[in-house]
């Protein structure tokens, strides 16, 4: 009898359930949309900061002091330490290989160029590098990483040279300074001269384009790295290697962490050591890539991860402040509405107490009611979340939001609880109200 | 005597319904008609048309030298300010306004506001130690007299009662009813919608519709005659 | 005057309904408010968080050398000429400017890069730089200077440690200040006052870089960088650095646009709220609008009154909620930013009439009574 009771309330007058019932489905559209990407901004937002290039820096652990302005190296290449190329495939064995966005080596060498074979030569910085490598990994696949990953602001005019051929690019503003080389016609590079040791040879190259990097780079000549091995005797070797990380904004744990590196009077427990090890703070990736490349210093480049790290957390703060604001406006428009029907019925409730109905009845039928239309309500407003979750998402960062079936209940049981403390108060007042005084005041 | 009301074979069809089939008829003033019939027969329909709050499909309806049926919305809101006065089976006054308050509504809408006169129409109906009240607060009878007053303070030329008496208890039927002979006697013209043969036999005639069409016309002195 | 005592006595009828209304107006107001404040205050507080990345504009030689003990004559800018125009250009936007000569000296027998530079700008400029020591806080000061951990580890120097600094045939000493953790290649360098490095190297008067950290929108600063490049002198090129100013802009654009876009959405859906539950309040005054036409109300005079008592809760209700919202916004900004969004005077005007309008807009339906006939509304209940 109660089911159909509530059956019958529920298919008769439909208009007036309708308000509701749009409450309901848009309130609950938008608590779905605002929480899905609430949960996934974090890791969307880490990545667009990959834009602002790497965040570690690896270099030798028994160095001399790099002679470096604006990130080119100027020391002799008999000076100081190197790095072994053939052990950056294992950047992608560690723990966090997959939050290695991409790293690049650098081999600096001075050198002097010409663009006529036997001209005067000027003196100009060859930097070695990779722009599109493949890295041979342990598990027989390869990684593709260099300067596009790892310094995207560098733009090109032309086109960049291919990888382990004899080709370069000019930096802008040595290219300025010798008006007789274009893309498409060659340089003439040699070893700068050192007192004992005789010229080098001279390594045509064929520059294929130039290269404007807002740094010293725009001041040197960049050539693929196994050509600036070859012209400094280094072969399969580098000096410095930069690495652009997704990582999670670090927190007192990750501190923690970090200090204990080198602070022997900080331990960190065991559960501690896990949690720290297996979050992709900057300390613990950086720890993690210590461990796989010998010998080596691993820096976080502080100004980049530090801003990314207070930028992260800000926004993240505030998307979770929007999306409870969110939650109380949705709760707001589906308890408001809710109470605006109900008091819209209040004859019906007068007829069906004068008909004898308990206020327990009258009260199980209406909130009956409300939670079945809450239900359907909320089923429709979810699907119409995550649709508009996956537009919002595709609009900011490229690619669609996922959708959390997890927030489904989630979303059902708030639209339910909501709409019954909605009805609830103008319920009680009904309940204590004369059925003949609400009929009478009609 | 002036005629108020002259009808001239009104219709009212409500889709397929016909509530009045062509009535004919003619008031004079300080006539209290009273309009009989059994439910359905169309009585509502013609005070409605006549109070205008409702347009005739066809036919004349000329209250004061007004053709009601040939106005448009505006010259109908005018016309029920000015000429008519209504009293309701249900009272319908403003439930949050006061009972005097309820009164100046009407002036309000006529022209201005005045609370003495306002206050005065009240007296009349011998309510103006609750002018303040709201309606929750005033018996049905209270309530109904506020109406009449409200229907009288605009001076109309016709007031219509549409079952003034219908949800009243005795007592204050024979209150509002007494009311009614009054006003009657001061020379106003009322017509009167009742099923009541007890009440309509107050009226100067009685008119009985059925099906939409006069049946019979009867006055008080007279035996009753067909059409 | 009849009027306003009819909009009051409206108001204060249906209480049961009007209190829905009414929560349903304050708190979509204070929804509104505090989320347009927050959101208004953001972009502010988020162009602040990005300047730790440091400089973002660089005014550097047309082109340039670094200069090497023994190179060829360095292009490099005449300090006066540059910061004289830089200075005329006084703009409020630029957080902080400093000039930097970069030489290659040598030290205990080992090449190090000397940054010549204003000294008591050193830690504005570059708010990620932690320090063990002290600061030097005069630009004139000859004696001391400070040193990257790299250096400090490999020379073995501590605070109060004496560095002495060679460059051709000329030597200068200075004391160790303090040694910079920088996180990045200033680790790598010596840093002393701009004038001590000049003369040491004997370019009196000249620099070779000057690095602005403007804060704002990346708009501000292409355009400031646009007008600062037409006040300096010949031979000298303004540039935006890039990698900052890209990723920042490309960052702040779509957190901006993700903000704005939730925001909108919980607009929409509070005004909805506040619409219906008006809406519903109207409907309930459907009698009353039957009975008035039936004594002579025109249906513009009747809307009239209905329009104003919503229109009076909304404005109320608008007031009372963008105070409470402005407030809320005020908190939440300390929670986020750690600093207080002062509150925008624009918000209050602009909520109210937003519920304004979108109460009216409730009340509008019953327009739609105009055509029809008094007896059809009141026979209807």
């Amino acid at each position: 009898m109660f089911a159909r009771l509530v059956k019958e309330s529920f298919v008769r007058n439909p208009r007036r359930k309708l308000l509701t019932a749009a409450a309901l489905v848009v309130g609950m559209a938008v608590t779905t949309a605002t929480l899905t990407i609430a949960l996934e901004v974090g890791d969307r937002l880490a990545r667009e900061f990959r834009s602002l290039g790497a965040n570690l820096l690896v270099t030798p652990e028994s160095d001399t002091l790099p002679v470096e302005i604006g990130g080119v190296d100027y020391r002799p290449v008999d000076e100081g330490a190197y790095l072994k190329e053939a052990d950056l495939g294992k950047l992608k064995t560690i723990f966090w290989r997959h939050n290695i966005f991409g790293f690049t080596p650098f081999l600096d060498v001075p050198a002097s160029a010409s663009d006529q074979q036997d001209k005067s030569p000027v003196p100009v910085t060859l930097v070695g590098t990779w722009y599109e490598h493949n890295v041979p990994v342990a598990d027989g696949t390869t990684f593709e990483t260099g300067v596009r990953v790892t310094h995207p602001w560098w733009k090109i005019e032309g086109r960049w040279f291919a990888d382990g051929t004899d080709e370069c690019v000019l930096g802008a503003a040595f290219a300025g300074r010798m008006p007789g080389i274009r893309p498409g016609r060659m340089i003439y590079v040699r070893e700068q001269g050192v007192e004992g040791k005789t010229a080098a040879m001279v390594t045509p190259l064929m520059v294929t384009g130039i290269v404007s990097t807002d740094d010293a780079e725009d001041e040197a000549i960049l050539a693929p790295l196994s050509v600036a091995q070859r012209i400094s005797g280094h072969v399969g070797e580098f000096r410095q290697l930069f690495v652009s990380a997704l990582t999670k904004p670090a927190d007192a744990l990750a501190e923690r962490g970090e200090r204990a590196q080198y602070d022997k009077n900080i331990q960190l427990t065991p559960t501690e050591y896990d949690r720290w090890f297996c979050s992709p703070y900057i300390s613990s990736i950086s720890y993690q890539i210590k461990t796989v490349l010998p010998s080596t210093d691993v820096h976080a480049i502080r100004r980049v991860a530090e801003t990314e790290g207070r930028v992260l957390d800000r926004v993240g703060t505030l998307l979770w402040i929007v999306t409870l604001a969110a939650l109380v406006a949705a709760a707001l428009a589906v308890a408001a509405t809710s109470a605006t029907t109900v008091l819209e019925r209040q004859e019906e409730i007068g007829v069906m107490k004068a008909l004898g109905a308990s206020n327990a009845l009258v009260n199980g039928v209406f909130l009956a009611e409300q939670v079945l239309l809450a239900i359907i309500g909320g089923v429709i407003g979810f699907i119409a979340g995550t649709a508009l979750a996956r537009i919002l998402g595709t609009s900011v960062f490229g690619s669609p939001a996922s959708p959390r079936l997890i927030l489904l209940p989630i979303v059902l049981a708030l639209a339910a609880i909501v709409a019954i403390a909605g009805s609830l108060l103008p319920l009680r007042r009904a309940a204590h109200f004369e059925p003949a005084l609400i009929l009478r005041g009609g | 005597m002036a005629t108020v009301v002259e009808i001239e074979n009104l219709r009212k069809e409500f889709g397929s319904v016909r509530a009045l089939d062509g009535i004919s008829l003619r008031i004079d003033h300080g006539e209290w008609i009273a309009i009989m019939g059994p439910s359905g027969s169309g009585k509502t329909t013609l005070i409605n048309i006549l109070g205008g709050l409702d347009s005739p499909t066809s036919g004349r309806a000329m209250v004061d030298g007004t053709d009601v049926a040939r106005l448009d919305e505006t010259g109908l809101t005018r016309f029920r300010a000015e000429k008519v006065g209504f009293v309701f089976q249900q009272f319908h006054l403003v439930p949050y306004l006061t009972a005097l308050e309820n009164v100046m509504l009407a002036q309000y809408f006529h022209s201005t506001t005045d609370e003495k006169e306002a206050r005065q129409s009240l007296e009349r109906v011998g309510l103006s130690d609750r002018s303040e009240h709201l309606p929750l607060q005033l018996s049905g009878g209270e309530q109904q007299r506020v109406a009449v007053a409200r229907a009288l303070i605009n001076h109309p030329k016709l007031i219509l009662a549409d079952e003034p008496t219908g949800n009243l208890d005795e007592m204050n039927e024979q209150i509002v009813l007494n009311l009614l002979r009054q006003l009657h006697q001061e020379g106003h013209t009322i017509l009167m919608v009742t099923h009541a043969p007890s009440i309509g036999r107050l009226a100067d005639r009685r008119i009985e519709l059925a099906h939409g069409r006069l049946a019979h016309i009867s006055a008080a002195s007279l035996r009753p005659e067909p059409v | 005057m009849m009027f306003w005592r009819l909009v009051f006595q409206l108001l204060r009828g249906s209480r049961g309904r009007l209190a829905v209304a009414i929560l349903a107006i304050v708190s979509g107001a204070a929804v509104i408010s505090a989320l347009l404040n927050l959101d208004l205050g953001v972009q502010n507080k988020l162009t602040q968080e990005f300047r730790s990345l440091g400089a973002n504009i660089v005014i550097s030689p047309a082109n340039s050398t670094p200069t090497m003990e023994g190179a060829a004559t360095p292009s490099l800018m005449r300090e006066d000429e540059v910061l004289h125009s830089l200075q005329r250009l006084q703009s409020p936007e630029v957080a902080v400017a400093a000039p930097y000569l970069y030489i290659v000296a040598r030290t205990q027998d080992t090449p190090v890069v000397v940054t010549g530079t204003w000294l008591d700008q050193a830690q504005r400029i570059e708010p990620t730089w932690k320090l063990e020591g002290n600061w030097i806080s005069s630009r004139d000061d000859d004696s001391h200077c400070l040193i990257g951990r790299a250096v400090a580890r490999q020379l073995h120097l501590a605070p109060d440690g004496q560095l002495e600094l060679g460059y051709v045939n000329r030597r200068k000493q200075c004391t160790v200040a303090g040694v910079v953790d920088a996180g990045g290649a200033e680790d790598n360098q010596v840093f002393a006052n701009l004038h001590a490095v000049q003369s040491l190297a004997n370019l009196p008067g000249q620099i070779g870089l000057v690095q602005i950290s403007v804060s704002g929108a990346p708009d501000n600063v292409a355009d400031y960088a646009a007008r600062l490049a037409v006040a300096l002198p010949s031979g000298v090129q303004v540039r935006p650095i890039r990698q900052v100013t890209e990723a920042e802009g490309s960052l702040l654009g779509r957190i901006q646009f993700l903000i704005v876009s939730m925001v909108v959405l919980i607009l929409i859906l509070t005004a909805l709220c506040v619409l219906g539950t008006m809406a519903a309040l109207a409907m309930e005054r459907r009698k009353d609008v039957g009975l008035m036409k039936s004594l002579g109300g025109s249906i513009s005079r009747i809307m009239g009154l209905f329009l104003a008592e919503v229109g009076v809760l909304g404005a109320v209700g608008g007031l009372i909620g963008a105070i409470l919202g402005v407030t809320l916004s005020y908190w939440m900004g300390l929670r986020v930013f750690g600093a207080a969004i002062s509150p925008r005077w624009e918000i209050f005007p602009v909520t109210v009439l937003l519920m304004i309008v979108v109460a009216m807009a409730g009340a509008l339906p019953l327009r739609a009574l105009g055509d029809v006939k008094p007896a059809v509304i009141l026979r209807g209940e």
